[in-house]
């Protein structure tokens, strides 16, 4: 049965890469869900993180696990500099302001990558091995960017559970007016948030090169830009914790489709997984508008 | 003594001027009650001495000390907050974490357990809701929570915003109840409501204002007797 063995392992790929695509989408709905801000700029901090990891491994021999943590400092400064020096002075002005702004460092980021690393596809082979199944084999790097995902999302619905900026993010988040008579300094918390948000995106670039580890490229992002904003909606705008379980049914989706459409004679399935993914983002939203996992 | 002092206060959102000169002052335990038609700006009153909206022009001083320019998280630090219209809970949130995020200031902190006390003593039911969410709640328990969890913030002085919008009379009868309690606590109040003559009933000191501005001031039986009063709410 060839054919189940396919659906199987590839089912099994799309929960791994559904973790990652989960993760890459944390960030836009924590910066949306706070500042009410949409990334539209967001595959261009993923590509960040891809080049990190690439940079890293082909400089230094850094294993791309292990830039996770570059990536991470990177995104946070970066994401800090962009809020204080752009964000911070739009926050008032229309939402369609903001929009344009992310719209336009993503534009920034990628053309002055281009500039520095130039538009040539690059990439690294990281081989460490893999577990052996009898229907296929699971390369060690994509077990690892999985388990990454998972404990970095465990870790921070920890830390916004308990400790007291993660709380105050959670205020501003469900009533900002709140928030501000608890005493809250509204805009820290804004800066805070942003920042985390870009470190968050940068750092899943790099998980994201496990997957595709010669699929570097300065334009690479846009794919996540629109994968992210289905998965974002999926899980209820503005919610971290349902883009990550979206992240697992966009992934299964995606891969599942392909396997399936595989069978139809005179299809190209990889042309038409987007199709598929985006007609069920189509019918989710006319069935439960609020996102899937968005009960509120 | 003076816990609150404005003068020639300006404010307004985008380009339109609300406020065109708000003088008014709020003596230490005392109830002092803003009144007026929609739109006369007793809510951006409110917000601009809070810091919400940034004041244009004018003075506010908070026990003798300048405090027009700072920001509302520094103002619940020195001791001011607000128990905004339509309550602003975090409805997702528990009536406990609503409550310790009230205590969210070092200020707060430091008087935590007084502040749970007073708050449970106050209200005792929300001491049985505390692991409820805070949006299950009825409107009567939200606003008590919305009141409990300015009280977290150790406050010297309340900016109320109609506590008594949307509920039923009794609730309403309740929520100037406990306005009265936090008197006696030695809060001192600054309300703006709707219900003029409840609020007239339990308050020391009231300002009626009108397009922005003053129109009468006085103890509550000077505006008791005020013409403005007669002709603004009882229609002689």
């Amino acid at each position: 049965m060839a054919f189940f063995e396919q659906l199987a392992s590839n089912l099994i790929y799309g929960m791994l890469l559904g973790g990652v695509y989960g993760l890459a989408t944390m960030g836009l709905s924590l910066i949306f869900g706070v500042l009410r801000v949409v990334n539209v700029g967001h595959g261009a901090f993923i590509m960040l993180g891809a080049f990190t990891a690439f940079w890293m491994f082909t400089l230094y021999s850094i294993p791309p696990i292990a830039s996770i943590v570059m990536a991470l400092v990177i995104g946070l400064a970066l994401g800090y500099l962009i809020f204080m020096s752009v964000m911070r002075r739009l926050l008032d002005a229309p939402e369609l302001s903001t929009l344009l702004a992310m719209f336009g460092i993503g534009i920034f980021i990628e053309e002055l990558a281009k500039f520095f690393w130039g538009p040539d596809y690059v990439g690294y082979s990281w081989n460490i091995g893999g577990i052996s199944f009898p229907i296929t084999e699971i390369p060690f790097t994509k077990i690892c960017a999985f388990i990454s995902s998972i404990i970095i999302a465990a870790l921070l619905y920890i830390w916004f559970q308990r400790t007291k900026l993660g709380k105050a993010i959670r205020a501003v988040v469900e009533d900002r007016e709140g928030a501000m008579v608890c005493g809250v300094d509204v805009n820290r918390i804004y800066a805070l948030s942003f920042a985390l948000g870009i470190g968050l995106t940068v750092l899943s670039g790099v998980l994201v090169t496990l997957f595709t580890p010669v699929g570097i490229n300065v334009y690479m992002g846009g794919d996540y830009t629109l994968k992210a904003f289905v998965i974002a909606v999926l899980g209820g705008l503005g919610s971290p914790w349902g883009a990550f379980y979206a992240g697992f049914i966009f992934g299964l989706l995606e891969n599942g489709s392909y396997t399936l459409l595989g069978l139809i004679p005179g299809v190209e399935p990889f042309g038409l997984t987007r199709f598929v993914s985006f007609a069920g983002l189509l019918v989710i939203l006319l069935v439960k508008p609020t996102g899937l996992l968005g009960g509120e | 003594m003076e816990m609150l002092f404005v003068k020639d206060l300006e404010s307004g959102y985008g380009e339109m001027q609300v406020l065109w000169g708000i003088n008014l002052k709020v003596e230490k335990g005392s109830i002092t009650t803003i009144l007026g038609p929609n739109g006369a700006g007793k809510s951006t009153t409110l917000k601009t001495i809070f810091g919400m909206i940034k004041p244009w022009k004018g003075v506010v001083e908070f026990k003798g000390e300048d405090a027009t320019t700072l920001p509302p998280h520094k103002k619940v630090e020195e001791g001011i907050t607000m128990v905004p219209e339509g309550r602003h809970l975090f409805p997702n949130m528990t009536v406990e974490e609503n409550l310790v995020l009230g205590a969210y200031t070092k200020r707060a902190m430091d008087a935590l357990d007084k502040s749970l006390d007073l708050v449970y003593s106050l209200f005792p039911v929300l001491k049985e809701r505390s692991r409820q969410k805070a949006g299950t709640l009825s409107g009567g328990e939200q606003q008590m929570v919305a009141i409990a969890r300015a009280l977290m913030t150790n406050p010297e002085l309340i900016l109320m915003d109609e506590p008594s919008q949307g509920l039923a009379p009794k609730l309403v009868a309740e929520v100037f109840d406990t306005v009265l309690k936090l008197r006696e606590e030695g809060l001192t109040i600054l309300l703006v409501e709707q219900n003029v003559y409840a609020s007239l009933e339990i308050s020391d000191y009231a300002y009626i204002l009108n397009e922005g501005r003053v129109a009468v001031e006085g103890t509550v039986d000077e505006i008791r007797e005020s013409d403005e009063v007669k002709r603004a709410y009882v229609g002689v």
